[in-house]
């Protein structure tokens, strides 16, 4: 009587094991083959593409190791890493992290050093690169990152509405927040808003360093609670309350494709989704600054990183640094892709002068307007400056509580990592 | 049988309210479709587009050449289909097992695994990660069909559809010297047919809509299924609304179909569920 | 029935059974249940197991946890003056407000239209498959159109209401928003599980019913109910789990706005073990567990209740 459901349970069994049988036998080229370095990175879209394009010219050069592109949502690769840490296989040789990453991967010694890898490849060193891409992968003498890009966050303005209501705003060059209450005064009767609220974060920690904070005062302790960051964020409910800003709730990326915002803060990586709005006449120039003797534009950087394996070999280490100069000296799709790449070699190229943003590397000046928040603890400070900023300038939060709030989350956040 | 007919009024004037309200976010999803993203985000509300265009569902589905739209659809079939195959299986006989067979605990072992199930899987991922490595699966389908089959709760639901079945049956059927499987095979299972088929339509649906498992196990894009792999046409930062929606509509055209054909299954009555209640 | 196959294990359990002097051990149903237990033991309970000891232990996801008894569970449930004590409290305050908001909608809304399909009204195929098909999408998607549905400047409902509401960042409309998207997206897995129940509903005992003078709404309450009281049973309590596991929809849709309003726990879970900062992951565990416990009490209520008594 029983002879059919052993039938069943032992044919759901063979299956299973046939399955994983003819699995396990393909299985090892789960992780990286041996003559292809396995890549990493977050570029999804139309970015992914352009990355492609590198890749796939570097492939076509016929190296010793050709590179294998994965490209992965953020998110998903952030929580990809620490499973293929943990189980020790499948670790990809080379991946793209965000700066801001660096210090807690290497705080947790996850990450291989350059330093005695770049001695055939002397042209990845500083002088090549943007300072504030290159400063960020040296840590306690050791370089731990090449940088790919540095991507700032600035601002995006209509010039019709620009001709019209603040005609002389870029004389200078910088547009201050005072001209863009000026500028906001009078279109508001016209019914166009001042300035787009965007993303908050970067816009914040912008006013935050332009007004001389900054999220740690050592490399340790975090700032938030500070008479600066009060100000900033006083900054900008004034922008609000005197309706230069757009209401809450409104999409000020919709307000400005449809003409009704001059102002636009947002990141240079954001013109592709520009180009289709054809009817738009726009330029980009500054973050907003509150003078324009001190500029500061909030930038962020892709870096390339290796994480530990011991089963990597050093020739395919060599590979790696290889394609590292091949990417070096052909950035340029990728800064068609909006971004500004951090090798200096591009800025040879006509092609690159001619894109919009490459005016902040064009100019040494401005290089240094550049400033990456680089802290160890940058992720739990972002994450309550998101919580924060919005509440707080859209009144529904009152300023002090809230900053003294964010800055006991970030403290409690730390201290119950350091319990070890 | 005036009140039959005042019955069936009454359900339909509900019923095309509700229908007015779950049409149009739908028909939004549509329209949305065929605009183009300049219109969405520079024009004020429409349902329908200023200008039609079908790029997006041209950009969606050939466009990218670095994309094999074709072959995560094929990888998601493979992987739905034989997950919802072997759920069923594994289903309907533990579902007998917990209704129908006596042993002891077995009511302990089934509220043990409802109670495991209640936990939050969240750091659940890492351990998951190893155990399929361990297995050799990593960028295998199988990673991605066999630890869904794993769940209880259609278990659950197929447990509570057996209940309604008397027992009277199986024991005149054992009187008439039917074995436990005959009882199953020959007698339930037809019984269950429309639970089945929801069962069926559940796992399918889920497995096809999963994307943080898959984009976890497998390394290649070759190997993706659908849902994470139109993931990876999304730009990193701005989003895309005339793609997302398109790639959206483009992804449930499999589940629909299978919504379709299956409705007549779980919609038919139990032929002999005249002679089963009361 | 001998059964050549299997003799050995039988006899085998013969002989012991014989010792214990006990009935014949019978091992037919490990038969059924077995290969389920097989696959849960090793895809489920183990991982679930490791969770559950990872709140006990200070472990980043990367090194490795190291053991520290009940310093999260003290941290997040006595600990007044921290944060994630606070976190527990409003995330926690906030899930059971969505249960407790989306849960009967969730049963009734999809009874009824069971219930009004059950009439086989014309155009039954249109109106099922259309309020099915909202589940058929991602949650993402859901949200993408929602948020566009309810903008402020843009979207038709303002439009069509003449209002400038902020649906998505000012309350009570935030909580309306969530609680109406949810509804649309997931009535169709319980209108279906309805609408196989309704069919196994023997015709004859309405027929009787209206020759007893029965009204419609007293054969809901005397026949229907009671009649598909298993599948009731059912979709309540994984309805409750599935909205206690709410994140997509206050993530996506009102990124847990305004003030924290609509933070729920996973989002500070996920948040703790996956987010953009160093990981927390035993204070995230600490709190899965604890949301875990409050789901497996609610669901022991409903199961008392709506037990069937054989």
């Amino acid at each position: 009587m029983k002879r059919k459901a052993v039938l069943m349970f032992s044919i759901l069994f063979a299956i299973m094991m046939a399955l994983s049988g003819c699995s396990s036998s393909s299985s090892s080229s789960s992780g990286s083959a041996k003559n292809e370095i396995l890549y990493w990175n977050p570029f999804t879209g139309p970015d992914g593409e352009n990355m492609k394009q590198i890749v796939n010219e570097y492939n076509k050069t016929n190296p010793k190791f050709k590179i294998k592109n994965v490209s992965m949502v953020a998110d998903d690769m952030y929580k990809k890493i620490p499973t293929v840490v943990n189980s020790g296989k499948g670790i990809p040789d080379l991946t793209i992290v965000h700066a801001e990453r660096i210090k807690q991967f290497v705080g947790n010694d996850l990450l291989t050093t350059y330093d005695d890898k770049l001695a055939d490849y002397p042209e990845i060193k500083a002088e090549n690169y943007v300072p504030a891409g290159w400063d960020i992968g040296e840590i306690n003498g050791s370089r731990y990152s090449v940088p790919l890009d540095v991507h700032s966050f600035v601002m995006y303005y209509n010039k019709d509405l620009l001709e019209k209501y603040a005609p002389n705003a870029l004389d200078d060059n910088v547009i201050t927040f005072d001209e863009i209450k000026e500028a906001g005064e009078m279109s508001k009767k016209d019914k166009i808003t001042g300035v787009g609220i965007t993303w908050t974060r970067p816009i914040f920690l912008s006013i935050y360093n332009q007004l001389g904070g900054d999220i740690t005062s050592d490399g340790e302790t975090p700032t938030l609670n500070t008479p600066e960051a009060k100000e900033a964020l006083e900054l900008l409910k004034g922008l609000i309350d005197n309706k230069i800003a757009n209401k809450d709730g409104e999409d000020p990326g919709q307000l400005f494709k449809s003409g009704k915002a001059i102002f636009y803060p947002e990141g240079i990586w954001m013109q592709n989704s520009l180009k289709d709005s054809k009817k738009l006449n726009w330029g980009l120039t500054n973050f907003p600054q509150i003078s324009p003797d001190k500029i500061v534009n909030w930038t962020s950087s892709h870096q390339f990183v290796m994480f530990k394996d011991e089963n990597r070999s050093k020739e395919k280490t060599k590979g790696i640094t290889d394609f590292l100069d091949f990417v070096r000296e052909n950035s340029l799709p990728w800064a068609k892709a909006g971004q500004n790449p951090a090798s200096l070699v591009t800025l040879e190229n006509p092609e690159y002068q001619d894109l919009p943003q490459s005016f902040l590397v064009k100019d040494p000046e401005l290089q240094k307007s550049l400033k990456i928040f680089d802290y160890k603890y940058n992720g739990f400070v972002a994450e309550e400056i998101d919580k924060l900023v919005g509440d707080a300038i859209y009144g529904k939060l009152d300023i002090t509580k809230g900053l003294k709030a964010a800055q006991k989350a970030v403290e409690d956040k730390i201290a119950s990592n350091n319990k070890k | 049988m005036g009140k039959k007919r005042v019955t069936k009024f009454v359900s339909l004037i509900f019923l095309l309210f509700m229908a007015i309200i779950w049409i149009v976010p739908l028909l939004y999803t549509v329209t949305s479709s065929f605009k183009s993203e300049d219109d969405i985000q520079s024009s004020a509300f429409t349902i329908l587009p200023i200008h039609w265009v079908i790029g997006n569902y041209q950009d969606v589905l050939f466009e990218n050449t670095s994309a094999p739209v074709a072959k995560w659809f094929m990888n998601s079939l493979i992987i739905s289909v034989s997950q919802t195959v072997l759920v069923l299986a594994i289903v309907s006989l533990a579902g007998f097992g917990y209704s129908r067979m006596k042993f002891k605990g077995r009511n302990a072992i089934f509220l043990f695994l409802m109670a495991t199930m209640m936990f939050p899987a969240v750091v659940n991922l890492i351990p998951l990660y190893k155990i399929i490595d361990s297995l050799g699966w990593v960028n295998n389908y199988l990673a991605a069909i066999v630890p869904g089959t794993a769940g209880v709760f259609n278990i659950f639901l197929v447990r509570q559809f057996m209940q309604g079945i008397p027992k009277d049956f199986d024991e005149s059927a054992r009187v008439d010297g039917a074995s436990d499987f005959q009882i199953f095979s020959k007698l339930i299972l037809p019984l269950i047919r429309p639970v089945l088929t929801v069962v069926a339509l559940f796992t399918f649906t889920a497995s096809w809509n999963d994307f943080l498992w898959p984009s976890i196990v497998f390394n290649d894009v070759e190997k993706m299924p659908i849902t994470p792999g139109l993931q990876l046409l999304q730009g990193m930062y701005a989003l895309d609304v005339a793609h997302a929606l398109t790639g959206a509509l483009v992804a449930i055209v499999p589940t629909f179909i299978l919504y379709l054909f299956t409705q007549k299954y779980f919609m038919e009555s139990l032929s002999l569920s005249s002679g089963v209640k009361g | 029935m001998i059964n050549t196959g299997v003799n050995k294990e039988l006899n085998m359990s013969a002989v012991i059974e014989k010792n214990s002097g006990k009935k014949r051990f019978n091992l037919s149903p490990y038969l059924y249940i077995g290969p389920h237990l097989i696959l849960f033991a090793i895809f489920f309970l183990f991982p679930t197991l490791y969770g559950i000891y990872i709140s006990f232990t200070n472990w980043d996801l990367i090194g490795d946890p190291e053991f520290v008894g009940l310093a999260n569970y003290k941290e997040i449930l006595f600990n007044h003056e921290s944060t994630f004590y606070d976190q527990l409290h409003n995330g926690l305050g906030n899930t059971f407000k969505f249960v407790l908001f989306t849960v009967p909608a969730c049963i009734i809304v999809p009874l009824l239209l069971a219930a009004g399909l059950n009439t086989r009204p014309k155009g039954l195929k249109f109106f099922q498959a259309l309020f099915y098909m909202p589940t058929l999408f991602s949650v993402s998607a859901v949200m993408i159109v929602f948020s566009m549905l309810f903008s402020v400047s843009f979207g038709p409902i303002n439009h069509f209401l003449n209002v400038e509401t902020n649906w998505l960042s000012t309350q009570p409309y935030a909580w309306i928003t969530l609680v109406v998207v949810t509804i649309w997206w997931s009535i169709g897995a319980n209108m279906i599980i309805y609408q196989a129940a309704l069919n196994g509903i023997s015709r004859d005992l309405y027929e009787a019913a209206s020759i007893d003078g029965a009204s419609s709404i007293q054969k809901f309450f005397r026949i229907t109910l009671p009649s598909i009281r298993a599948q009731i049973l059912y979709t309540v309590v994984i309805t409750t789990i599935a909205q206690f596991n709410v994140y997509g929809q206050p993530l996506m849709l009102t990124k847990g706005g305004p003030t924290s309003s609509t933070s729920v726990l996973l989002m500070y879970i996920q948040q703790n073990a996956f987010g953009s900062g160093i990981s927390i992951a035993g204070i995230g565990s600490a709190m899965a567990v604890i949301l875990g416990l409050c789901i497996m009490v609610v669901s022991a209520i409903q199961f008392f209740f709506l037990r069937q008594r054989d």
